[in-house]
């Protein structure tokens, strides 16, 4: 069987992750007999109310991979600005490639073939970080994160301590 | 007349309508929390309200007896909004009793060790040490393993041409990257409460 662009691509890519991973993160397919479907395990930047947690998420790509996006999922519990109560990151790399009808978002920073998913997985450790205030996902978070950060933060640290089974 | 006669049916109608209204209005809002035994239910409350104090000592109790009352005593329903941070502030004039002399943190802790970890287990999302049953793996660990982690990251690290090794090498990544944090967390918390504040 004759292997497609998308399979190719996600095993290289595999391939790198696996020989050169990134600091903080593991990712590859939960299973190889289906390359489409990535877990990922993120770490809480350091410096941050995230630090010291793990936090896991699903990478879903599509057949066309890569000229169109994956989707991404946090599959535990995430409490930011820019992640919906289901856990669906919102970010731009992930947006489909073109300008955004908005304009709030540059061409550069959507999603293109010559993004990765190390790249994705950089841009969400970051996102962690530094939540985008401009396009809440979560409005209630980024309300908390707005208005009462102490607050925000300690409610973090409890997640962070919960996902750890502490 | 006849225009009254006409009228009439419509009226009886609304009548009947509008006393069905009322007779749903009422049996509605009557079969609401007919507590049996409001003693028994109020130790009920406050008994989750300290679980729940257990796990966010930092809310506020007045709050999480406002949602528990909301909720109809749900303990998971309540730590789920105290999580997603939807916890309301209750109205001044919600006013609950103050917390009985006797059953202070310490002692809902001596007596139900368990529950704080159930509590979590339960709720929707579980943690990583159950998803991943790594329960046991967090105690076998001895200190041989952790003397030569370079080797073990080494050996992990490397691509495999074998497709099964591949898999097996990534689900040992994860797994020492989850118990790697939680004894950093733990270390963190021991320094912590050892720690003079």
């Amino acid at each position: 069987m004759a292997q497609s662009t998308a399979h190719r691509r996600l095993l290289q890519e595999y391939k790198s992750l696996t020989n050169n991973p990134p600091d903080g993160i593991t990712a590859g397919p939960v299973s190889e007999d289906d390359l489409l479907h990535w877990e990922a395990l993120i770490e809480g930047p350091e410096e941050t109310p995230f630090e010291g947690g793990i936090f896991p998420a699903e990478l879903k790509f599509p057949k066309d991979y890569p000229l169109s996006p994956p989707t991404m999922k946090f599959t535990g519990w995430i409490f930011h600005p820019n992640v919906y109560k289901n856990g669906s990151v919102c970010i731009s790399i992930l947006h489909p490639p073109g300008e955004d009808p908005n304009h709030y978002e540059h061409a550069s920073e959507r999603w293109s073939p010559i993004q990765s998913v190390e790249k994705i997985l950089i841009s969400v450790m970051s996102m962690l970080a530094e939540p985008n205030d401009e396009s809440p996902a979560n409005i209630d978070a980024a309300k908390m994160w707005r208005e009462r950060r102490d607050e925000y933060n300690d409610m973090v640290r409890q997640g962070v301590l919960k996902m750890l089974g502490l | 007349m006849a225009n009254d006669q006409l009228n009439l049916g419509p009226l009886i109608l609304i009548l009947v309508l509008s006393g069905l209204i009322l007779r749903y209005l009422f049996v509605t809002s009557q079969p609401q929390p007919q507590r049996r035994d409001p003693q028994a239910a109020h130790r009920a409350r406050e008994e989750a309200t300290q679980r729940i104090l257990q796990i966010f000592p930092r809310v506020d109790r007045r709050s999480i007896l406002w949602d528990l009352q909301r909720t109809g005593g749900n303990v998971d329903a309540t730590t789920e909004r105290i999580l997603t941070g939807r916890l309301a502030t209750p109205p001044i004039t919600f006013q609950p009793p103050p917390p009985p002399p006797g059953s202070s943190i310490t002692t809902a802790a001596s007596s139900q060790p368990g529950h704080g970890a159930k509590l979590v287990e339960s709720s929707s999302q579980p943690d990583l040490i159950t998803r991943y049953n790594l329960q046991n793996k967090l105690s076998s660990v001895t200190a041989a393993e952790q003397q030569q982690p370079a080797v073990v990251d080494k050996k992990g690290k490397v691509w495999s041409s074998n497709k099964d090794e591949r898999q097996a090498a990534l689900q040992k990544r994860r797994e020492d990257m989850i118990l790697a944090a939680r004894r950093k967390m733990e270390a963190k918390l021991a320094a912590q409460k050892n720690a003079p504040t």
